[in-house]
């Protein structure tokens, strides 16, 4: 028997063509042949001696179906693939030979793996507080889609924050942690910062106007910066402007780190900016400056004016000193210690705006909790901000006016709430609407004047291009407020995190139902929508089916198409089936008219009979559920 | 093969296109059988019509050829 085994093997060659007449037979032998292989194997690892009882056994299989031995191989060889893992045989001829296919099949794989190397991991800590600063840069840039006024405001809130930070060196501030600090950080961050910061010129103009317009807009939400600006001039309010800017970009700065600041002057240098709003950002920063530093009337504002001019006229130090600044809040900036100060400080704001100058690092942070916690209120607020922040597109360091911006939507919301009608400033960088979050405390008629003077500020600016899209400051009012809703929305979370259990102030009642309802209805939204799907046979199961009949590949539009026929085929099933169970004269289909319509369809022949269907198509356990089986006991499965 | 039939399913369709036909127990595995034989069939059939084309994947207007003939086949 062995012998002629092996005389059969040389003649068997897998390669050799199939015709289609013994495919089907190869189809049938297939399953058998696998479960073969499966039980040889099975008995080759105890003992070698059943070979021949297996062999014999399977060559009387081969002889009654009719299948040589190198058929069955060619079977056994197409199913390796399929059985490698029953393939345990080891010593029986056929074993040698699938052997032989199996080693080559196994070889290539594992040589491939051996050869596998692993990619040198390329990933770098991360920094939390870049991490941080991107956070919530993304999510100024998320409110009302003011991207580019946000950058330009935070870059002219970098300028405006450097310009407070001289400002308070001039000043002699009284504040604490601020002038120390502010020079150390500036000086080791100059070198850091600075290729960031030599995007370009414009960019720190532009940096400078949206400081500017930051400022003006934090010193609307100040009663005293307010009343001041109002009898300002034009020029006046917008430097307050710039001095919110300063006071939002130093709270964004906080969280920003150097490398946005790289990336938001980028942006920002892309911006254009006239030359004609640097010298006036200037003065607007210095203006705003002064004013939110301090509350003092418009008097000595000029002299103050003169001297933040003196000092910004070279941008590269003002760079240098926001780069410091933005570096110094990064470090040094912690919602803990922003939230601490934000209480301290919002209370001391008003009373030390005179010397806030070199609080403005603080302030800053302050600010952004204060922003944080009366988003809402500040929807006006940083709308008119946003106006004003418009009017100067200052590229200006974007990771203030990223952050600001962020201020500045809730500033707006605040704005809002206050019913400032400065919807021609709705285009107002989000940067003052944190700015305005701070000094929404101090809401009071002079952050509706101010609004109205950054207003006439960002009129001004008209000219200048405006990086934000004419379309925000056009905007209307309620499409201003819902605009700022998202932010507010957005930010509701953001201030989760940062800010303490301060509470908007009231004049947003509406805010927190805007709050509640973008959060609520979605859900709703969803699970009203969930409609009942219609009953289809599950795609996979028709492909699995599929390919497994067809034994060849299968295109997916060809998928589609059996599907669809499918689809008809239960159609005229069931009207068949109906038929038959009418005419039978009964309500419930039967296996017996399952029968009658297999016997038209022609699957049912006398020589073919159901239950050998049953047999070869169902897996055991539905055979078992169709057939009765008698088993001992006198006993029938399924019972009957 | 899968081991499992989707009777749920079988009967959500049959009762969608006659809502007023009731099943047997165990009918839907007889009916996913006749289901499995016509697919059968059609794979059959496609195959041929591709081997005729020459082409050695199933392409749709192989099938679509096919499913002509097979679902009149499977009319009874």
């Amino acid at each position: 028997m062995l012998k002629r085994v092996m005389q059969n093997q040389p003649q068997v060659s897998p390669l050799a063509p199939r015709i289609s007449n013994h495919e089907d037979t190869q189809e049938a032998h297939s399953e058998v042949p696998s479960k073969r292989v499966s039980s040889m194997g099975e008995l080759q690892l105890p003992d070698v001696a059943p070979q021949d009882t297996s062999i014999t056994v399977f060559h009387m299989k081969k002889k009654r179906k009719k299948l040589s031995i190198s058929e069955f191989e060619r079977a056994a060889d197409s199913r390796l693939p399929q059985y490698q893992a029953q393939s345990t045989l080891d010593s029986t001829i056929m074993a040698r030979s699938l052997r032989l296919s199996v080693g080559s099949l196994l070889a290539p794989d594992t040589v491939e793996k051996r050869g596998l190397l692993r990619r040198p991991k390329t990933r770098r800590a991360v920094d939390m507080q870049e991490f941080e600063g991107r956070v919530e840069q993304n999510m100024l840039k998320n409110k009302a889609g003011q991207n580019d006024l946000m950058d330009s405001q935070s870059a002219s809130g970098i300028r405006t924050s450097i310009l407070t930070s001289d400002a308070e060196i001039m000043m002699n501030s009284t504040e604490l942690f601020v002038q120390p600090q502010m020079d150390e950080d500036s000086q080791s961050k100059l070198p850091a910062l600075e290729p960031q910061l030599s995007d370009s010129k414009t960019s720190a103009q532009r940096s400078l106007i949206s400081d500017a317009d930051q400022e003006e807009a934090r010193l609307e939400g100040r009663v005293s910066s307010v009343s001041t600006n109002q009898g300002r001039t034009q020029s006046y309010s917008k430097s307050s402007n710039l001095d919110d800017e300063h006071v939002d970009r130093m709270t964004r700065v906080s969280p920003e780190t150097p490398e946005k600041q790289g990336e938001e002057k980028l942006d920002h240098s892309q911006q254009s900016n006239p030359m004609a709003e640097i010298s006036f950002t200037e003065e607007e920063a210095v203006c705003s400056v002064y004013r939110w530093s301090s509350p003092l009337p418009s008097k000595g504002s000029s002299t103050k004016l003169g001297s933040l001019v003196t000092l910004n006229v070279s941008r590269m130090s003002l760079k240098q000193v926001v780069s410091c600044i933005i570096e110094d809040l990064d470090v040094s900036d912690t919602e803990e210690e922003v939230i601490k100060t934000v209480n301290g400080v919002e209370q001391e704001k008003l009373s030390q705006e005179a010397a806030e100058r070199g609080a403005s690092t603080v302030h800053s942070e302050h600010l952004e909790k204060k922003l944080s916690e009366k988003a809402e209120l500040q929807i006006t607020a940083a709308q008119n901000s946003r106006g004003e922040t418009e009017m100067a597109p200052s590229a200006g360091e974007e990771l203030e006016e990223g952050s600001i911006g962020g201020h500045r939507s809730p500033r707006a919301e605040g704005e809002i709430t206050r019913g400032i009608g400065a919807e021609s400033v709705a285009g107002h960088s989000p940067a003052f609407s944190s700015f305005h979050k701070p000094e929404m405390t101090p809401l009071s008629e002079t952050d509706e004047q101010e609004d109205e003077l950054q207003d006439q500020a960002v009129m001004i600016h008209l000219d200048s291009t405006v990086e934000e899209p004419a379309e925000d400051e056009v905007e209307h009012p309620p499409s201003q407020e819902v605009s700022m809703k998202t932010p507010a929305f957005v930010r509701a979370p953001a201030q989760n995190l940062l800010s303490t259990p301060h509470v908007a102030k009231p004049a947003a009642p509406s805010s927190p139902l805007k709050l509640l309802k973008p959060k609520t209805v979605p859900k709703k939204l969803r699970t009203s929508e969930k409609k009942p799907r219609e009953p289809q046979i599950p795609r996979s199961l028709i492909k699995e089916i599929f390919r497994h009949f067809a034994k060849m590949p299968v295109t997916r539009d060809a998928f589609q198409i059996v599907e669809k026929c499918s689809e008809r085929y239960f159609k005229q099933l069931s009207n068949d089936l109906e038929a038959y169970t009418h005419h039978a004269g009964r309500k419930t289909v039967e296996a017996a008219d399952l029968e009658v319509l297999m016997r038209r369809q022609g699957l049912v022949t006398d020589k073919m009979p159901m239950n050998v269907l049953i047999e070869r198509f169902l897996p055991l356990e539905y055979r078992m559920l169709l057939i009765p089986v008698a088993v001992g006991g006198n006993k029938v499965i399924p019972c009957k | 093969m899968r081991s499992t039939a989707p009777r749920g399913t079988l009967r959500k369709i049959l009762k969608k296109h006659k809502p007023q036909l009731r099943l047997a127990a165990n009918v839907d595995l007889l009916v996913h059988l006749s289901f499995l034989l016509f697919l059968h069939r059609l794979a059959e059939e496609a195959r041929t019509n591709a081997f005729e084309n020459k082409s050695k994947t199933i392409k749709p207007e192989h099938i679509i050829s096919a499913a002509k003939v097979i679902l009149k086949k499977s009319r009874g």
